[in-house]
Formats: structure tokens, sequence, C-alpha cells
């Protein structure tokens, strides 16, 4: 497809050509912090932002997303996309939409997911700031990312826009590209490549070294008890997490005690009653009972479970659950390079 | 079939809890009202009743005295509902068993009349058995009502037993410690949809602690992060858990 | 008109494929099993005959109340009705309990994996169940009766806590008396009028001969499998021909929902049969 250079001065005209055509959601501030947010103008658009508080995953995978809408016993399904243009997304949430899009598609395709996902354009963005707990440029690296629909990245004077799909393509039409020249494109380029060299955290081995010596320490009790000792089991890990995409799923009736609807919710391994079962009688089972086999679920979710299925870790290296940790223990790179490290 | 009747009754507590119900502005409560009969409610009603359905029951258990009258609740009612903080935890009226002077600091010349005695806040679980708690100081009226629902069909509603940070999170709230500030929310349940820190407040954990609240690393964190000095961090989560914590008397 | 967003624009045309939508079934016999536990005979609402293998699950749920995992507890030989039994545990179990005939509860399945009747056909079997374990087995229980030719002996272990707790009586009678099945049962604790075994299911064992070419099928408590599965290699039967119905939080039933995820596998989609072989390294598999 074909690579374009949109100046500096004439992006503002392009981006309000896009929102008022079409609903475009981008990184926006909020206080010191930013979200994935729908646009009312270009100049809520941050493309300076480090990361966002959650994954721009929420954008086809709701926090709460209807499943079924209900009448008594009549009922229906609640499947109802919307096109979207989902405008300034980092590399590594890129790939993380990547491996929920294969998670929600095999075996059994979820098109509660799916039908959003294929309602939007994802046009990809340059990381002009890191965050502070970034590692991206260490974890998973036989991964690329892939599925999104554009690139687009900030040089002196403009935007190199690389359009990689047809859906990409189409969003040309609303701003004063013209084709990028060599020289644009190999600035671009390295633009992109310096970003890697500035994270401030880093993992010192490669994802198969991690898999193996990670999975040998499962019945490490010791040293998963000590890493979940101040774990407040609270899942804001998990909820963060652009590769985590567990869910409960309730019913609720409405107001006038007929309908309602079934639900879904973000859900997150690391709280108390994620693997508990009932048994009657005020009896429970929890299958990971302590804060550890929670703790070390997750680890190894991240860094060994999903690998055969994703080529690679389950992990982009964003940082957020580092800096969602209140108690500051659920940084992958602390954990990860302290098993390693150890005989 | 006829429609439940509720009742609402007080004991130690500042009756927010009630006059919360009537502050839905919106039709929410009197769609409510559709389904239930509400029969006993000294906020909006004089008249009392004899048997009910649901008994919603407000504030702590703090006086020997008030233990025949909440018998009489149970044993008129089929359901019980420890309404709000102060029933279903004990709430700040627990703050009072960590203090001999309490009477005198609040009080002040009357503290010695003796309308005024009373022995340990308790929840009234310590009296008679609760067969559902709504936590919360106040209580969610919005949560109120998906319990009353799930009751109206005979299903046990459901309470979370994860802490507000995971609502915080859901809402994209800029977590307090982001904010240089301190908050409680890794600790208390959820439910409420963390509407405080949303507005820039820290949790105070009103609604309780989830089940198994982590209060040593609550501590280590007010004070690494917050950078409260050991005491303030040691107390800080009393205010509404008094009666929860490893300490509670 | 939806009722959950009051839209007239909602795209019916994923219904299809909507692995959430449920099917309506009809309740078309309920019996109160054991004091906690209720046996559905359902049909679908169509008519349409279910297909499915024994050992797979259903969700069947509630509007309101919820969804929950099931065990199918009858062979797809039968009719076009299919059996559910559900124990009394938690909101949905409880609100579907006290269903009657003509009711209907909603279906989404088969689901899971369930057992490879190819790798148990012309082979001996041995099924051991335990407490509620006896229904997702049932299924495959039925099937080798109804097609008893297929297979080579067929033996049955059933242990339940105490006789008011055992389930199936009309089956138990019928497998006490038949000569196609080597049936043994147990208690924990007897009662008075219990005249049969009293003790663990593994005093079963020597009172029947299982060679070691038997394949082997376990449902039953966790804490069952360990128990039998010392038993299984005194006799040397290999641990690639025993297989287990696990149980677990499932949720979603369709491997998205992170419930019931043990290592890298889902029960609700990778089982809940499983080989012995392929979990007995996968820590908190059993």
């Amino acid at each position: 497809m074909n690579v374009y250079f949109l100046k500096e001065h004439d992006f503002n005209s392009f981006m309000s050509k896009m929102i008022e055509s079409k609903k475009v959601i981008g990184p926006v501030a909020k206080k010191s912090k930013f979200v994935f947010d729908k646009l009312e103008s270009p100049e809520q658009l941050r493309l300076d932002y480090d990361v966002t508080i959650l994954p721009p995953k929420k954008e086809f995978f709701p926090t709460c997303q209807k499943l079924v809408c209900f009448d008594g016993n009549k009922f229906e399904g609640c499947i109802n996309p919307q096109e979207k243009i989902l405008f300034g997304v980092h590399f590594y949430d890129v790939k993380a939409i990547d491996m929920t899009d294969h998670l929600f598609s095999e075996k059994n395709q979820d098109w509660n997911y799916l039908a959003n996902r294929k309602a939007t354009t994802i046009v990809a963005s340059n990381i002009q700031k890191v965050s502070g707990r970034a590692f991206f440029a260490s974890v998973g690296k036989e991964v690329g990312p892939k599925g999104h629909d554009a690139f687009i990245t900030k040089i002196n004077g403009g935007y190199v826009f690389e359009a990689i799909t047809d859906k990409g393509e189409a969003i040309v039409k609303f701003g004063k590209f013209e084709k990028a020249s060599d020289s644009q494109k190999s600035e671009a380029q390295s633009a992109n490549e310096s970003m890697l060299g500035k994270c401030p955290e880093k993992l010192k081995y490669s994802s198969s070294e991690i898999a193996d010596k990670v999975r040998k320490n499962f019945t490490n009790e010791k040293l998963w008890e000590e890493a979940a000792h101040d774990c407040f089991s609270c899942g804001s890990c998990n909820v963060v997490c652009p590769t985590c995409y567990c869910f409960d799923v309730q019913d609720d009736w409405n107001l006038d005690q007929k309908t309602g609807t079934r639900s879904r919710y973000w859900d997150a391994c690391l709280t108390e009653d994620f693997s508990k079962v009932s048994l009657g009688g005020g009896h429970a089972e929890n299958f990971r009972e302590s804060r550890g086999d929670r703790f070390r679920h997750r680890i190894m979710r991240k860094a060994t479970y999903l690998n055969e299925k994703l080529g690679g870790p389950a992990c982009v290296g964003c940082g957020r659950c580092s800096s969602a940790c209140t108690a500051d223990i659920a940084d992958p790179v602390n954990v990860i390079n302290k098993i390693m490290e150890a005989k | 079939m006829s429609k439940p009747k509720v009742g609402f009754f007080d004991f130690s507590s500042c009756e927010g809890c009630q006059i919360e119900l009537t502050n839905y502005g919106d039709t929410a409560f009197l769609e409510l009202l559709n389904h239930i009969d509400i029969v006993e409610f000294r906020e909006a009603m004089t008249e009392t009743a004899g048997d009910l359905d649901i008994a919603c029951v407000e504030g702590s258990f703090t006086r020997e005295a008030d233990r025949a009258r909440l018998e009489s609740i149970r044993k008129r009612s089929k359901i019980v509902i420890a309404y709000g903080a102060c029933a279903a935890t004990a709430g700040v009226n627990a703050l009072k068993n960590h203090q001999a002077d309490y009477k005198e600091n609040v009080y002040g010349k009357d503290a010695h009349m003796p309308h005024l005695d009373s022995s340990k806040a308790l929840p009234i679980s310590a009296a008679i058995k609760v067969d559902y708690s709504v936590y919360g100081c106040p209580m969610d009226k919005y949560e109120f009502l998906r319990i009353v629902t799930h009751l109206l069909h005979g299903k046990e509603p459901v309470i979370p037993n994860y802490p507000v940070c995971m609502e915080c999170k859901r809402r994209e709230t800029v977590c307090r410690y982001e904010d240089g500030d301190h908050c409680m929310g890794q600790v208390a349940r959820a439910g409420c949809n963390a509407p405080c820190p949303a507005d820039g407040i820290p949790c105070e954990a009103c609604r309780g602690f989830v089940d198994q609240p982590n209060e040593v690393a609550l501590v280590k964190v007010l004070k690494e992060r917050a950078g409260f000095s050991e005491k303030r961090a040691q107390e800080k989560s009393r205010i509404f858990t008094a009666a929860l914590r490893s300490d509670s008397k | 008109m939806c009722n959950c967003c009051s839209s007239n624009n909602h795209s019916h045309n994923y219904d299809e494929q909507n692995i959430f939508l449920p099917k309506e079934a009809k309740i078309v016999r309920a019996v109160q099993a054991t004091a906690t536990e209720r046996h559905f005979t359902l049909r679908m609402a169509s008519g349409e005959k279910m297909k499915f293998d024994p050992g797979q699950i259903l969700e069947v749920s509630l509007f309101g109340f919820g969804e929950i995992p099931i065990g199918l507890a009858s062979s797809p030989t039968r009719e076009n009705t299919f059996d559910i039994v559900i124990r009394t545990v938690g909101r949905v179990s409880t609100a579907i309990n006290k269903l009657n005939e003509g009711d209907s509860l909603f279906i989404r399945g088969p689901l899971g994996r369930g057992f490879d009747l190819n790798l148990l056909r012309n082979h001996n079997i041995l099924v051991i169940a335990g407490g509620i374990g006896l229904c997702p087995t049932r299924s495959l229980i039925q099937y080798i009766m109804d097609r008893r030719s297929e297979f080579k002996k067929f033996s049955l272990f059933y242990g339940a806590k105490d006789p008011s707790q055992q389930m199936f009586l009309e089956d138990l009678a019928n497998w006490r008396k038949s000569n196609d099945v080597d049936f043994h049962e147990t208690v924990d604790r007897g009662s008075d009028d219990w005249k049969g075994n009293t003790g663990v299911i593994t005093t079963l064992f020597k009172k029947s001969s299982i060679t070691p070419d038997t394949k082997v099928i376990i449902c039953g408590p966790p804490i069952m499998f360990k128990f039998v599965i010392a038993e299984l290699d005194k006799i040397g039967v290999a641990r690639k021909d025993v297989y287990v119905d696990l149980e677990r939080r499932m949720k979603c039933g369709v491997g998205k929902c992170g419930h019931c995820q043990i290592n890298d596998k889902y029960v609700c989609v990778d089982g809940p049969v499983f080989s012995f072989d392929e979990i007995q390294n996968l820590e908190e598999a059993i």
C-alpha cells in the first residue's frame, strides 16, 4: 500500500473532517493521565501520550457488555457493532489487540468481540513519550505488531501515514495527503526505532528462556508466597492489562422486574473469588486459594501458558500493571528477572 | 400475588441511609413502589404494621436494651437486611470502642447524662440473624434497588468480594496514589462503583473490607507511598472498619 | 425493540454465530433425585434432537438468575430428550430446582470435549463414579448399555456418602440385575437397612477383577482421584488409558472467560474429559 505525508498545519483539518464523518476514538488527557475516548475536536487528541489507563481493547470488549436482553422467557442477542476509527494506538497495544483477536477467534468465535473489532479501523501511531514503567522493547521480540490498518508517525514538519489495508487507505480522503518521500519514510522509521532504546525497564532474557525457567518454578511455593506478600488481590494488574480478557457473567432485572440483561464484566484472576466454586450449604472450594497461587497464575499466564498459541508471551511491555499496583509488586520485569537470576 | 411488605427501622445511626432512599431524584424509587409496599418508615410515615417480608434495619447495636426490639423485628420479618454501614459493620460508631474519653469529647458537660450511656458499638448481627447486608455510608441506593430486585425474585443478592480498585480501573479513574494522595480502595469492598476517587476523594472503605483484606500491605503502602507516619498508617483504616480490623474490640 | 438499549437497530444477523445466545428447552420430567439434587428430562422447544457425545456439558440458564455448566446425564442413543441433574448450591441452581414439568430452561451446547468413543470401543471398560460424578458418567454408562456389543467387559463402581445420597434408583435397580454390567456399589456410611458394601470406593476393587487392558473412566470428588489412581497403578492400567472428568468453575463454557483455566487448558473446551496422562503433570489439575 501507499505511504503518505501530511503537513503539520494540515493535521487538524484532517482530524476535523474525520471526526465529522466517523466516530473517532483517540488518546485524550484525564488529569495527569491519558485515556482512549471519543474525540469531539482535534485539539483533544494527545498523540504525545505515554500510555493510557486502560488499553484500547475496551472498544471491542467493553468493561461491561450486554450479551443477551430478555423479557420474561423471550430473548435476543445484543451484538450491535458500530463503525469507528481507533486512532493513535501504540505498537505494543496493536500487538495486544492482535492477541485478543486470536483468543476471541480460536475454537469458538466470539462475535460479541469480533463484530466490534471488525467494525473498527485501527490507526497506530509512534510513541512520542515513553511511560515510566515501559519495557516493550525487551519483551516478546519475536512477535511484531500486526492487524492495524495504518500507522502514523510524527516527524519534523508533519506526519508520515502508512496505509496498510483498504480500511487504512480509506482514511486518506479526509486530509491533504501527498506521497511521502524516501527521506520522510526513513525519518519515520528511525523515529520508531529510536523509541525502543528509551524504555526505562528491560527483561534480560529471551521469551523461551523465561518461559522455561518460570514454568520450572511453578512448585517453588516460597517464591510465589514472597512475591505476593504485599498483594491486595485487588485485580488492578489484570484490569489494566491489554492481554487480559477474563470476564464474569451476571444477570440483572430492570426495574419493571420482567425485562433485563445478561452482561459480562471484566474480571480478574487475582481476586479471591475468581476460582471459587460453591458447593452448597455455605461451603466452597477455591482452586487458587492463596494470594501466592493467584499471583503465580497471572505470571504463568503472561510468561508461559499462552506462548504456544500466541507465538510469544502474553505480555507486551506496556508497564500498565507496574504503575497500577499500589504495592508495586506486579511489575513483570522485577518478578521475572528475579526468577531468572535465582539459581 | 400481593406485594411484599417492607419496613425500615433505625438504631444508633444518623438515619441518613433512609433519607438516601428518598433521594433518587428520578423515577427509580417510584418504580420500586410498584413492586413493594413500604409499611413502616419513620422518615416518611407514621403507621406501623405487623408481619413483614423484608425489614431494613439501620444503625448499630449499641445498647443491651435494644436487643428486645431487634429480636421483635427479627421475629416478625422473613428477611432482615442490615441497611447501611452502621448496621452491617458497626461503621463509624465502632470507633468509640477504641476510645475511653469519647463521651467527654463529644458531649462535654452533658457527658454523664444517663441517656448517653451505651456499650460497645456492634453490627446488628451481634444481636440477631442478618440475611443480607447493604454496605456503605451512606448505602448506595442503586445497589439497594438491585438487592431488593433480586430478593423479589427469590435470588440471593450479588455483593462483590473484590476491592474498589477494580471499579476505579474499570471507569479509568486516575489512582489517588498517582495524584500524590492516599486511598484505601485496595482493601475496601466494591459495589458502589467508586464515586469518591472519581471525584478526587480517597476511598475510606465505608463499605467495609473485602473478606481477606491485606492490612499489613495497606499500612506499608500508606507509609511508603502516601508518606503517612507509622501511627497514622496503622490507624487510618479504622474510621469505617474498626469492627472488622484484626485489632477490633 | 430491544429492552436493554431501546434500540430498533440491532443487527440480528449475528444470532446464528452468537455463542452466548441460548436455545429454549422444555422440561418434560422433573424428579427430586435426592434431598439436594433434581433430575430433569428436557426436550428442545424446537423439537430438534440434540447431537452430543457422552461427557459433554451444557450451559443451562434461567434469565435473571444466570447460567451454570452442567454435564449431560443421558446418552445420545436415547430418543430426542436429554437429562441433567442439578444440585442446589447457588443462585442459579436454587432457582432451577424450583421448576417443574412444562417449564422452560435455556441451553447452550453441547460444549466441550466428551469421551472419545472410538478409543473405548472394543475394549474392557471400567467406570468409577463417586457422588454426583455418576451424573456425567451416566451418559457414557447408558451409551455402553444401549450398544453393549460394541464394548467388551463393562464394569461400574459407584460410591455414595450414604444410601440416601444414591441417585438414579431405577438405573441402580436395573444395573444390579443386569448381566450386561459388572456393577458394584458402596456407601461411606451405611444405614440400618443397608445391606451392601460399606467403605470408600477403592474397596470395590477386590469385588471385581479388573485387567490391565481396561480403559478406566473416573469422575468424582478430587480426593477420590489419588486413591483410585494408586489402585489402578497396582493393577497395571496405563495412565493413558485412564480418563478423568474434571470439575472447575466454568462460567462461559466456550473457552473465553478464564475461570476454569488450569495451566494452558480450559476445562470447558479442552475437557471436561481428559486422559490422565494429559493432566497428571499439570499442577493445579488434580
